[in-house]
């Protein structure tokens, strides 16, 4: 029981490795993303929509299949199965933090950057300081739902054979002959996952200060 | 006097529609101006353009000596973007909506582009923003938030943030719009007070015997043309253009 309970918690660091490592890449370059969305620059706008289509519109595990395999079929070329899976998430994730952002964005009233502009503020200035705290606590609701839903789908990286929870647990259950490891599981996930969810509702009530 | 605003023909099209043609206005030190007119008349547009907050087409305009752009060849010519920055500085801008920064407390809203824009420390920047904050008559207020007060209260903080940036000129584009009459007699109150003290004022108004009672100069604008100007007196009580006429009788029901 130890040792199975030991695999798991190993799982269990190999999913947590891929929910913050596509956390750190994909909340930063959603952001990017959610700017070629909104540029006048209709070349750039209609490239990255056709790619925030492509990644809304097909399921994730097969993106993960696509970014693992693609390069031998195209190139000949193999390589981490782990990599490739981080980039999958990445590029998948960025597209739908892009959506929110640009629904927060688009959510703020334009008289605020008159009046910032009125005043003298530098465009950064505006940016970080005016619009970007006004931005943060209207899509966070959204942010957590998507946050959730990554941690869970974690569990898609074991199609293209990384050793993550869910197949630690899978693994486990057909040796033993007994769906209890997958039920375990289960239990993990919900605490991953309920304390991500404490965690926003923390952040929404420090920003629920003003309206 | 010193000449703080010069507005020459100035012109503006949106998508094909001139909105503002051919207008021209100076604004000396020390008065006030008033600009009535039908909505989609052009007022704001021009008032936005002197704020740049829109760029205009053609024209020239020059603010307390620096020029913010001139006609070359039918064109509005813009000056480079640390000469406008500069330009900016000397002009302050009350919004119908007021536009406070909701996430930041009265007392920051105020002291924020003092510190960020013109470098001052935190203790002058607060002494400043109370300063002002105590002749709007909201100092206990400086702790609040903006959705924390009332609509006249928003538009007083709103004044005291452009104030605090010691404009030569502040401009106010329908500041009573939004509010009841009687918020609205509350910032009047204060524009008048103001205008006591000598500050030069453009005023975008549908405040007629307000206008009419504080402005040393004023501007009928329709259909983005000039219509008619004058003394206030004179446009009030003694209109000679029709359309001026009916304007201004259109309040008196």
């Amino acid at each position: 029981m130890t040792g199975l309970l030991m695999q798991m918690l190993e799982g269990t660091v190999t999913s947590l490795q891929i929910f913050f490592l596509t956390l750190i890449f994909s909340l930063p370059l959603g952001f990017v993303v959610a700017k070629g969305r909104m540029t006048g620059i209709r070349i750039i706008r209609w490239i990255t929509d056709l790619y925030i289509q492509i990644m809304r519109g097909t399921p994730l595990i097969l993106q993960l299949i696509f970014v693992y395999f693609a390069p031998y079929y195209l190139f000949g070329a193999s390589y981490d199965r782990f990599t490739a899976c981080i980039i999958a998430f990445v590029i998948n994730y960025s597209a739908y933090f892009a959506e929110i952002y640009r629904s927060g964005l688009q959510s703020i009233d334009k008289g605020q950057y008159e009046a910032a502009k009125v005043l003298g503020f530098t465009r950064s200035y505006t940016f970080f300081h005016i619009i970007l705290p006004q931005v943060i606590k209207k899509i966070l609701p959204a942010l957590g739902n998507e946050v959730i839903t990554l941690v869970k789908d974690t569990a898609l990286a074991q199609t293209i054979g990384v050793s993550e929870l869910f197949r630690v647990a899978q693994t486990a259950s057909s040796r033993v002959f007994s769906t209890v490891p997958i039920f375990i599981a289960g239990v993990f996930y919900f605490v991953m996952n309920y304390i991500v969810s404490r965690l926003f509702t923390a952040g929404e009530k420090k920003l629920g200060y003003y309206r | 006097m010193k000449e703080m605003i010069r507005l020459e023909n100035l012109s503006k099209s949106f998508s094909g529609i001139e909105v503002i043609k051919n207008i021209s206005f100076t604004l000396t030190e020390g008065e006030v101006l008033s600009i009535i007119g039908p909505s989609g008349s052009g007022k704001s547009t021009m008032l936005r353009i002197i704020t740049q907050l829109e760029r205009a087409d053609n024209g020239t305009l020059t603010v307390d000596g620096l020029t913010m752009f001139r006609s070359v060849d039918g064109k509005a010519v813009y000056s480079k973007p640390d000469e406008l920055r500069a330009i900016g500085l000397k002009m302050g801008l009350v919004f119908q909506s007021f536009n406070l920064f909701p996430h930041l407390s009265v007392l920051r809203n105020i002291t924020e582009a003092q510190r960020a824009v013109l470098k001052r420390d935190k203790a002058e920047a607060e002494e400043k923003a109370m300063s002002l904050l105590k002749k709007m008559g909201i100092e206990d207020k400086a702790g609040q938030y903006p959705f924390q007060l009332s609509g006249g209260q928003q538009q007083r903080v709103s004044i005291a943030r452009a104030l605090a940036l010691d404009p030569e000129v502040l401009l106010f584009d329908e500041p009573t719009s939004a509010l009841d009459p009687e918020l609205t007699r509350e910032i009047l109150k204060v524009i008048r007070e103001l205008a006591e003290e000598k500050m030069t004022m453009a005023v975008v108004t549908h405040e007629m015997h307000f206008a009419r009672a504080i402005s040393d100069y004023a501007i009928f604008m329709d259909n983005g043309v000039i219509a008619e100007e004058g003394a206030p007196d004179e446009l009030f009580g003694n209109p000679k253009e029709e359309r001026t006429r009916k304007f201004i009788a259109s309040f008196e029901e």
